[in-house]
């Protein structure tokens, strides 16, 4: 872990909401009212199922999308509102995104040198086509592929390797930040496995941050520093990865947990998962507030409802 | 015990697929049985071949498919009671489509959006299998369908009926793919990858749905998968599939507990452990082989750091270790070097193994 909580953080989301108008009667309110904030060097996950609000965060802090209302300070810069060219060369050199399916977001027209190249061509970053080609083939060497496959397209190239291409063009630029948008889910388990220890290698090298967004609890774990966990817009309960994992403390947190199958047949036939239905529960979002249970462990709930959780016995995995 | 009842037999299948660069040997030689009420799971990653196999067992194979050699004897009983076996590999698609997929053999395919016809509802989904296969009359089929979806934990069946499958969730259409494989009454479940589109909190759901279901009905269900985690849960038997062999088959607890063949323990590091505070996954290096080009010996040896000279020779045949687990892994020739699982591994199997109170 190599995040430094001594600096000023790198991204303060503050009471960030998005909201997509359907028509004159319903408006989708995708995410509603999210704090946190990313460290330099730091990875952050943002974990919640289908639908929770976690990947229009991420397309909403690089600004894919217009906030609805909320602050976000980037490197110093509020990003939020109407972007300056200048603010807009930062954001976008700064701040890069790698996408869930490696097939869809490489372009299959263009060569894999042009398609990690398009950012520095874009900004002016290389002086001479001699250099582009250096950091082009520097960068493939970083994520573990040979130099030679510069030429080829993404066709010619397998899942593992494609997401490889896609983690590739987002360093390029040397960027602050990376969102990571479900990156590993379209990938097999071992597979998996290499990208996710790929991406803690260069964070090691390079000291970027990363706001992992994934809905794979059990991998997750593995490559954040802390842990955010959202649903329906809200984000329930953050913390440090260890503070979630052995105190989880909301109860769709617990559930989250407690359905993730371990790979011991004899308890894993036993076990039943924890069930939480939003609907069933009482609980209602809008009304909690903020609560600090101990170091950087908050979560969201009534006076009430936060004591009742606490005094529940903890989960236990095996 | 009563007698086990033998319901699928796979013996030596092979098959090859046609394509424009060349042939493709997906499938290169497997042995496979199934008895009733059992549930057996095929591990393995994507192009192992798992889903072919499956396929072949209900005899859609794509068009492309030649299969080389092998047979496939799958045993039912009529009304009556009388057992009749039937060779798949050797029946015509029209005389499969109708007396075995759907009737005998019902599948439940990964994602459930495009397994669901869009421009019809639910009920007649779920109602058409029945009025197909056994000229059900509408009235009967329909509360029967009421029934189904009842059994899948669908609440306001009598509602839902009318619903489109847009207008569903993902897990609820899940639910209603299961209840369509149900409608008429299948011996045999075959699950290719039933949760792998869904949510772990309904994944967890649809895994207890389908295991209950199984319990009340005494059929047999294969779960095809990569998910070690998912199969932990679910499977009596399971064979782990590598580059269109299987590699390694056991009883669910040898498997877990006693692995031997080196792609297995890598599969097994590679899951994420939520017990440890380890900093790195374990990964097997390389990626799967492309199945285009054949080689000599043994495909796993490549990515196999455990790899002897022999493995580049020739293709390790099924040693035993029990009389119900098998690895194919040249590891277990009483004349190769003593090689242990890797330490790391050991540690996790003998807290599991705590875990589960068996020592």
């Amino acid at each position: 872990m190599n995040a430094d909580y001594s600096k000023e953080p790198l991204l303060e989301v503050e009471g960030l909401k998005q909201y997509f108008r359907v028509n004159r009667h319903f408006t989708v309110k995708a995410v509603d009212g999210v704090s946190f904030k990313i460290w330099p060097g730091e990875t952050y996950g943002l974990v919640g199922e289908s639908g929770s609000g976690k990947s229009t965060i991420g397309r909403s802090v690089i600004r894919l999308y217009d906030p609805t209302a909320g602050k976000i300070i980037f490197n110093g810069t509020d990003i939020s509102g109407r972007l300056s060219p200048k603010t807009e060369e930062m954001l976008r050199t700064q701040m890069q995104m790698i996408f869930q399916d490696p097939m869809a977001s490489l372009n299959p027209r263009k060569k894999v040198e042009d398609i990690i190249g398009e950012g520095l061509d874009i900004h002016h970053s290389c002086k001479t086509a001699a250099e582009r080609d250096e950091t082009v083939k520097e960068i493939l060497k970083k994520v573990g592929l040979a130099p030679e496959h510069a030429s080829r397209y993404p066709h010619q190239f397998s899942g593992g390797q494609r997401q490889r291409v896609g983690i590739a063009r987002a360093l390029v630029m040397n960027p602050k930040l990376i969102i990571a948008d479900e990156c590993i889910s379209a990938l097999d388990v071992s597979i998996q496995a290499q990208v996710v220890n790929l991406m803690k290698d260069i964070q090691d090298e390079t000291g970027t941050a990363f706001l992992f967004i994934a809905h794979d609890l059990s991998m997750v774990k593995y490559i954040s520093d802390r842990i955010g966990v959202l649903h329906l817009g809200h984000l329930l309960e953050t913390g440090t990865t260890d503070e979630i994992y052995t105190h989880p403390v909301h109860p769709y947190t617990r559930s989250l947990l407690s359905a993730i199958p371990s790979p011991n047949p004899v308890v894993e036939k036993k076990r039943v998962a924890e069930n939480y239905d939003y609907a069933a529960s009482g609980i209602d979002y809008s009304q909690g507030t903020d609560h600090l249970i101990e170091g950087t462990h908050h979560v969201l709930g009534t006076d009430e409802e936060v004591n009742a959780w606490l005094a529940r016995e903890p989960l236990r995995y095996s | 015990m009563a007698e086990r009842e033998k319901i699928l037999e796979i013996r030596g299948l092979d098959i090859s697929f046609k394509t424009t660069a060349g042939y493709v040997h997906a499938i290169r030689g497997i042995d496979l049985d199934l008895y009733k009420g059992e549930t057996v799971a095929i591990v393995g990653e994507s192009g192992s071949g798992k889903s072919v196999t499956m396929k072949a067992a209900m005899g859609i194979l794509a068009k492309n498919a030649i299969v080389n050699g092998g047979s496939i004897q799958f045993t039912y009983r009529h009304d009556d009671d009388t057992k009749e076996t039937v060779e798949i590999l050797k029946k015509d698609k029209k005389w499969i489509r109708t007396h075995i997929n759907g009737k005998r053999i019902a599948m439940v395919f990964q994602d459930p959006m495009t397994s669901l016809d869009p421009t019809m509802t639910i009920g007649k989904q779920i109602m058409e299998g029945m009025i197909w296969h056994f000229r059900t009359p509408k009235e009967e089929a329909r509360s029967k369908a009421v029934e189904l979806l009842k059994e899948v934990g669908i609440t306001d069946a009598e509602d839902r009926m009318k619903n489109y499958p847009h207008q569903l969730s993902g897990g609820m259409r899940q639910r209603v793919v299961i209840a369509i494989a149900l409608a008429c009454n299948p011996d045999l479940l075959i699950c290719d990858e039933p949760t792998t589109a869904l949510d772990v909190t309904i994944q967890a759901r649809i895994l207890e749905l389908i295991r209950r279901i199984q319990k009340e009905r005494g059929i047999s269900v294969i779960y095809i998968t990569h998910d070690l985690g998912v199969v932990a849960k679910v499977a009596d038997y399971v064979n782990v599939m590598y580059a269109g062999r299987i590699v390694e088959k056991g009883l669910i607890n040898e498997i877990y507990y006693d692995p031997r063949h080196p792609y297995t323990w890598g599969l097994l590091s590679a899951m994420p452990d939520l017990d440890t505070d380890d900093e790195r996954l374990y990964t097997i290096p390389g990626s799967p082989p492309n199945l285009l080009h054949e080689k000599q010996g043994d495909a796993f040896a490549p990515r196999d750091r455990f790899a002897l000279v022999v493995d580049d020779k020739a293709e390790p045949p099924m040693f035993r270790v029990t009389d119900t687990h098998y690895a194919a892994t040249w590891l277990l020739d009483p004349r190769a070097p003593k090689v242990e699982m890797p330490p790391e591994l050991k540690v996790r199997i003998e807290r599991m193994k705590k875990g589960a109170g068996l020592e």
